[in-house]
C-alpha cells in the first residue's frame, strides 16, 4: 500500500463518519460570535458575584468567628456599638469567670474527682490548651456549654505511660511522670477540632499533653510531667472549662 | 480532500482583536470546514461536531490576545481549540462514549482489517479521539508536519512519531516511508 492509497482510504473513511457541514454552519458561528459579547455579561457577573459574597463570608468570619475570643491585635480595645433589637434585646451577656490564681497553691498529689454541681445537660469538649502561668504550667479544658453531671478524675501516676481507651494500646509520652485526666459523660470529637496531641517541651513541669481516650462517653487525656504531680484544679465558667495547675519543679 | 489556505490577513487580525466580530467571523470562516472535519470524527457525531465547532469558535474570538504569529499560525491555533472542545464535549457527555462504542462491533473478534475504506472506518472509530486527531490533520487535512505538531502542542519529531504509531494501528503493514 502507498502513501496514496492510505490518505484516499483515510479521506473516504473521514468523509463517511463526517459527511458535509451544514451550510449554514458559518452563518451560524457568525450569529453566535456577534452575540458572544452579551454572552459574556453573565460570566462577568457571576465572578462580580462570587467576589462580593467571599467579601462578605471573609467579613463575617473576621467579626463573628466564635473561635476569635481575643482582640486581633494586642492592646486593640473594641468599643461596643449600638445594637437593635426585636423585639427587645436580650439581657447582657454573663460576664466570664477569671481563670483563678495559682497562689496560694493547695497542693494535691493523690487522686482527685469534681463533680459539676449544675443541673444541665452534657456538653462536649471544644479546646484543650497548655499554658504557663506564674510558678506552675496550666492545661485547660474548655467545654462548648455548661456540665452536669459531668465527673472528673485526676489521677496522677509514676510514669508516662498512658493506656488508650478503645484500642488499649499503650502510648508513652515525653516526661518521666503523668497525671490522666478521666472525664465521664463527655466527647472530644464533636465539636473539638484542635490538636488531640500537644507537646510544650519548654515548660518547666508539662512536656506533654495527648488525648488518650475519647469512647463511650469517657474522655482521657494523659499529661506528662517532669515531677511527680503536685496540681490544683478548678472546673469555672464562662465559658465552662476545668482548670489544672501544677506546680512547677522546686528551683532550689 | 480539503486543502485550507489561509492568507495572512494582519489587518483583519487586528480588526478582530479590537472586538469587531464580523471581521473575526471572516478569519475563521475557511477553517470552519476543516474544523468540523476534524470535530466531526473525533466526537463521531455530526450535530455535537458542529456545537462544538461553534463554541470553539467563539472560545477562540476571546482568547485572539494569545494568538501569535501569522495566518498559519491561526489555523493550528484555531484547531487546537476545537480539538480541545472536542476533549471537554466528551468529557461532559458521557453518553457520547456509548453512542461511538455502539458503532464500532466488532465483526467476528477479527483482529485485522480487511483493505476496505468500510472497515478503515470502523478501525479509524476504535481508536481514541485523541488518537484519531493526528492521523485527520496530516492524512485528511493536509497540514504540513510542523503545523502538524503544534495543532497538538507537540515536538515535530514527537509528532512525526504519534503519526506513524497511529498509522501502524490502521494498517500495521505501513512502511515510515510510505507515511511520510
Amino acid at each position: 500500500m502507498t502513501r496514496e492509497d492510505f490518505r484516499r482510504e483515510l479521506g473516504d473513511a473521514v468523509d463517511s463518519i463526517s459527511g458535509s457541514p451544514d451550510p449554514a454552519l458559518p452563518e451560524r458561528v457568525r450569529a453566535a460570535l456577534v452575540h458572544a459579547p452579551e454572552q459574556r455579561g453573565p460570566v462577568w457577573i457571576g465572578a462580580l458575584a462570587a467576589a462580593v459574597i467571599a467579601v462578605i463570608i471573609v467579613g463575617v468570619l473576621l467579626v463573628g468567628n466564635p473561635l476569635n475570643r481575643g482582640p486581633l491585635v494586642p492592646g486593640l480595645v473594641v468599643h461596643p456599638t449600638p445594637t437593635i433589637c426585636f423585639p427587645t434585646c436580650p439581657g447582657p451577656l454573663p460576664t466570664p469567670t477569671p481563670a483563678p490564681s495559682v497562689f496560694p497553691f493547695v497542693c494535691e498529689s493523690g487522686p482527685t474527682t469534681l463533680t459539676n454541681q449544675a443541673a444541665q445537660p452534657v456538653e462536649q469538649i471544644d479546646a484543650v490548651r497548655t499554658g504557663k502561668r506564674p510558678g506552675a504550667d496550666r492545661i485547660t479544658i474548655e467545654f462548648k456549654g455548661t456540665t452536669a453531671g459531668t465527673t472528673v478524675g485526676i489521677i496522677p501516676q509514676a510514669n508516662a505511660k498512658f493506656v488508650t481507651d478503645g484500642s488499649g494500646a499503650t502510648v508513652s509520652l515525653t516526661g518521666r511522670y503523668g497525671l490522666l485526666i478521666r472525664i465521664t459523660g463527655a466527647d472530644n470529637h464533636t465539636a473539638f477540632s484542635g490538636s488531640t496531641d500537644l507537646k510544650t517541651p519548654n515548660f518547666p513541669e508539662i512536656r506533654e499533653a495527648r488525648e488518650v481516650g475519647d469512647f463511650e462517653g469517657v474522655v482521657q487525656w494523659g499529661v506528662g510531667l517532669t515531677l511527680p504531680a503536685c496540681y490544683q484544679a478548678t472546673i469555672i465558667s464562662n465559658p465552662t472549662r476545668l482548670v489544672i495547675d501544677i506546680r512547677w519543679p522546686p528551683t532550689d | 480532500m480539503v486543502g485550507v489556505v489561509v492568507e495572512q490577513r494582519p489587518q483583519m487580525i487586528a480588526r478582530a482583536a479590537s472586538g469587531d466580530a464580523h471581521a473575526f467571523a471572516a478569519l475563521i470562516e475557511p477553517l470552519l470546514n476543516p474544523a468540523y472535519r476534524l470535530a466531526a470524527v473525533m466526537l463521531a457525531d455530526r450535530s455535537a461536531a458542529e456545537d462544538c465547532v461553534q463554541e470553539a469558535s467563539i472560545k477562540a474570538w476571546r482568547k485572539l490576545g494569545q494568538l501569535r504569529g501569522d495566518a498559519s499560525s491561526l489555523r493550528s491555533w484555531f484547531l487546537s481549540i476545537v480539538a480541545n472542545e472536542c476533549r471537554m464535549v466528551r468529557r461532559q457527555r458521557w453518553w457520547a462514549v456509548a453512542k461511538v462504542a455502539e458503532v464500532l462491533p466488532l465483526p467476528g473478534g477479527r483482529d485485522h482489517f480487511s483493505e476496505t475504506s468500510s472497515d478503515l472506518k470502523t478501525a479509524l472509530l476504535r481508536l481514541s479521539p485523541d488518537e484519531r486527531l493526528p492521523l485527520v490533520l496530516y492524512f485528511y487535512l493536509d497540514l504540513p508536519l510542523d503545523e502538524v505538531a503544534r495543532t497538538l502542542g507537540l515536538s515535530p519529531a514527537a509528532a512525526k512519531s504519534r503519526i506513524y504509531r497511529t498509522a501502524r494501528k490502521l494498517r500495521s503493514d505501513l512502511t515510515l516511508e510510505e507515511v511520510f
